[in-house]
């Protein structure tokens, strides 16, 4: 992970910074006659916008001549601020100036575009003033913004906070069933200002604040940014974001990292289905997202479907810090839905080797603008979505679905919604959206990486290659893997390069088997007990499972996606974590989890580890013997401007 | 009762968390001898298990990680670009 320099605001020149500010002075009589006539005649939608444009003029009011020169000074600085459309789009606003706001309020708006009226605090207008932990002129400058922007979306050209697009992106998302409507907003973590959550007119009034007034906005909410710029007009500012983006990553043995993904790096995206099992939990099998990230220095393009290592899986998952799943809690939403971000090997592995379940991989036909979209949806939700699971309503497949429709405009307007990962496979596939072509031929699609075969789909084959070779008394794979270990590594020695090789997979397959075991026995310990009475081993582990899904506890102040300071913290605060949890420390967790097991538990678990070792060895000597070469591993590419995963 | 509970579909299990600590030596257990860290070298350790099924079927089963480790080591040595598939494979299997 290399460091990257603070982001940088580039607005492309701000050509409307540069226009002539409108007028400023006492109200103009005929601009205000027509807004009244307007308020007569009910509508003014039909007016030309430019012949309107914003003007602020102070309601007299008994200011003294400092007051009402801050206040002009105010006006003509925000005004000059605004987007012309946002400007164009207001007509005669008039400010009224108070000393009797109530409460945390220093603003309100009325009306709509040509008979605004605003009435602020006359506090904002001592200099020397400090309201709300913020230098008075700050303050009024982003209190004046949100109210024009409340004008702005009440207003014909406005109605942002309608604006079914905005309401995705805002977080207010889509029910699987179409006719519930919306969820309420659960981007809670990171938020600028929680009063934004409170209906979609804050949100907008908040989100314009900042877009107006802090140069960081476009980078730290790009997708928001990259809407609000497309509504006004102008060019998307998230452009000039340097760095990519940045997404908590869980890489092998627990190490955590911030990786900066540049979506230029990302060749396609595949919906990464887990097929079911017979337990009742995984029966309709696990949706995700898998991302074609190329390798360094590999241009974007078809060859990046192999650099399996670089890939990176979005998969959303409850968050349960318990040995025992509560089926209760789960239909009761007790549970957080979290993003986590997985590296592809170790998705392949804990699927096809610890559960036993094969994976398919589809491309979704997305052009390249698209899978940018969707990669900042995902860095977005991550950092900010605190979301409830809910069995039937909230699961992987709703949040997965709800990605797409969120990230992908054009895909909100198919019919994907459905609340099982086989259903969204099958309507991705129907609308033409997933390409299941890559399946026809059975072969190319294992050879390239379309799908991923349980480690079960073999062991018949193994198995049979071991009986051709070796005189094992034992007729069947389940009699072999239950075996005790040493009465397996008796024949180790015996076996040819092939047995050997089918050996391994069928020892490993028993190594499942006892760690599945384990793991029963472990939970059978302490089902009854609450979580206090885990040991701090286990306790540990599952508060690291939970950081990965919720990084923003990491991440201290600022809002959005972490900027570089942000970064840096983070990363400090994840390097104190990972000597804990890291590769470093694996065999020290796993020796305390050993600990706690049944003697008999652990004597097979040792067995197996010696067997794997044993038949390690006769893999090399047979090697060896066999005069083949020993293997030089290749060394790493020079590094290039790497901004992605490390493998 | 079944069918609601079925749509526990995609609920993780917390104990993937014991399985990854448990399954440690999956992937790495008896490669451990190799202290290399390099890219490439992750790429090969994570094709041990497809090598395997390659090996012990004769070719009949070709997994994606051991042609992405293929791909790998042929783009980096010369040795590697003259070996034929099989023998790769063992030599993968021999780390």
């Amino acid at each position: 992970m290399q460091p990257v320099g603070p982001a940088t605001w580039n607005w492309p020149a701000p050509s409307w910074r540069n226009e002539s500010r409108p007028a400023l002075g006492p109200v103009i009589g005929s601009a205000r006659k027509r807004g009244l006539l307007c308020a007569w005649a009910l509508s003014c939608a039909g007016l030309p916008g430019n012949a309107m444009a914003l003007h602020l003029s102070t309601r007299a009011s008994g200011l003294g001549p400092e007051q009402v020169g801050a206040a002009e000074a105010l006006y003509a600085d925000v005004t000059a601020r605004l987007p012309p459309r946002w400007r164009d789009a207001l007509g005669e606003v008039i400010v009224e100036w108070r000393r009797d706001m109530r409460g945390e309020v220093v603003g309100r708006s009325r009306g709509t575009r040509q008979h605004g009226r605003l009435v602020l605090d006359l506090r904002l207008l001592d200099p020397s003033a400090s309201l709300a932990g913020q230098p008075a002129d700050a303050l009024a400058r982003r209190t004046l913004v949100h109210e024009l922007a409340h004008l702005y979306d009440r207003s014909a050209q406005g109605g942002l906070s309608r604006d079914p697009r905005l309401l995705d992106l805002a977080g207010w998302q889509r029910r699987p069933w179409r006719w519930v409507g919306r969820g309420t907003n659960a981007m809670r973590d990171r938020s600028p200002d929680l009063y934004e959550l409170t209906r979609p007119a804050e949100f907008v009034a908040v989100n314009l604040e900042d877009f107006v007034l802090d140069p960081q906005y476009a980078c730290r909410r790009p997708q928001l940014a990259g809407y609000f710029a497309a509504r006004f007009g102008l060019p998307d500012p998230a452009l000039a974001c340097r760095s990519g983006l940045p997404l908590l990553d869980a890489g092998e043995g627990g190490r955590l990292s911030v990786m900066q993904l540049d979506p230029e790096r990302v060749a396609g995206i595949d919906y990464l289905f887990a097929e079911g099992n017979d337990t009742p939990m995984s029966h309709w099998g696990h949706a995700m997202l898998r991302l074609v990230i190329c390798a360094p220095g590999r241009p974007r393009g078809p060859d990046c479907r192999l650099d399996l290592a670089w890939h990176r899986v979005i998969s959303f998952r409850a968050f349960v810090d318990d040995v025992q799943v509560s089926s209760w809690r789960g239909l009761t939403g007790r549970y957080p839905s979290r993003l986590y971000v997985l590296p592809l090997d170790r998705v392949v592995d804990d699927y096809t080797r610890t559960e036993l379940r094969g994976l398919r991989s589809l491309p979704l036909r997305l052009d390249h603008g698209e899978i940018t979209g969707l990669l900042l949806r995902a860095a977005q939700l991550q950092w900010s979505y605190d979301g409830r699971y809910f069995f039937l309503s909230n699961n992987c497949a709703v949040e997965t679905w709800k990605l797409l429709h969120d990230g992908v405009p054009r895909l909100a307007a198919l019919p994907l919604g459905g609340i099982t990962p086989t259903g969204l496979l099958r309507r991705l596939t129907r609308t033409g959206v997933a390409d299941a072509s890559v399946l026809d031929d059975p072969r190319q699609a294992r050879k390239l990486g379309y799908v991923f075969d349980a480690a079960s789909a073999h062991y018949q084959a193994m198995f049979d290659v071991v009986r051709g070779t070796l005189a094992v008394p034992q007729h069947t794979v389940v009699q072999w893997l239950d075996l005790p270990p040493e009465r397996r590594a008796r024949w180790i020695g015996q076996a040819d390069i092939k047995a050997s090789a089918a050996l391994l997979l069928l020892e490993e397959a028993a190594q499942r088997r006892a760690e599945l075991q384990a793991r029963s026995a472990l939970k059978r310990r302490w089902l009854s007990g609450s979580r206090k009475e885990l040991p701090p081993a286990l306790r540990a582990l599952f508060d690291e499972e939970g950081l990965a899904g919720r990084p923003a506890e990491l991440a201290g102040g600022g809002y959005g996606l972490p900027q570089a300071d942000e970064v840096t913290r983070i990363e400090a605060a994840l390097d104190v974590r990972n000597a804990t949890f890291g590769d470093a420390a694996e065999a020290s967790w796993r020796r305390q989890l050993e600990a706690l097991l049944p003697e008999a538990e652990r004597a097979r678990l040792h067995g197996i580890d010696a067997n794997l070792d044993a038949i390690g060895q006769r893999l090399r000597h047979l090697h060896e013997a066999a005069g083949g070469p020993p293997l030089v591993m290749p060394a790493d590419q020079p590094a290039k401007a790497t901004i992605g995963p490390s493998p | 009762m079944f069918r609601r509970l079925a749509l526990l579909a995609c609920l993780s299990l917390p104990l993937p968390v014991l399985a990854a600590s448990f399954a440690g030596t999956t992937a790495g257990g008896l490669s451990a001898s190799s202290g290399s860290t390099s890219a490439a070298a992750k790429v090969v350790r994570a094709a041990r298990d497809d090598a395997a099924a390659y090996v012990a079927s004769d070719g009949r089963i070709r997994g994606a990680r051991l042609e992405a480790a293929l791909r790998s080591l042929r783009e980096s040595g010369d040795a590697a670009r003259r070996a034929s598939d099989m023998e790769l494979a063992r030599a993968i299997l021999a780390q």
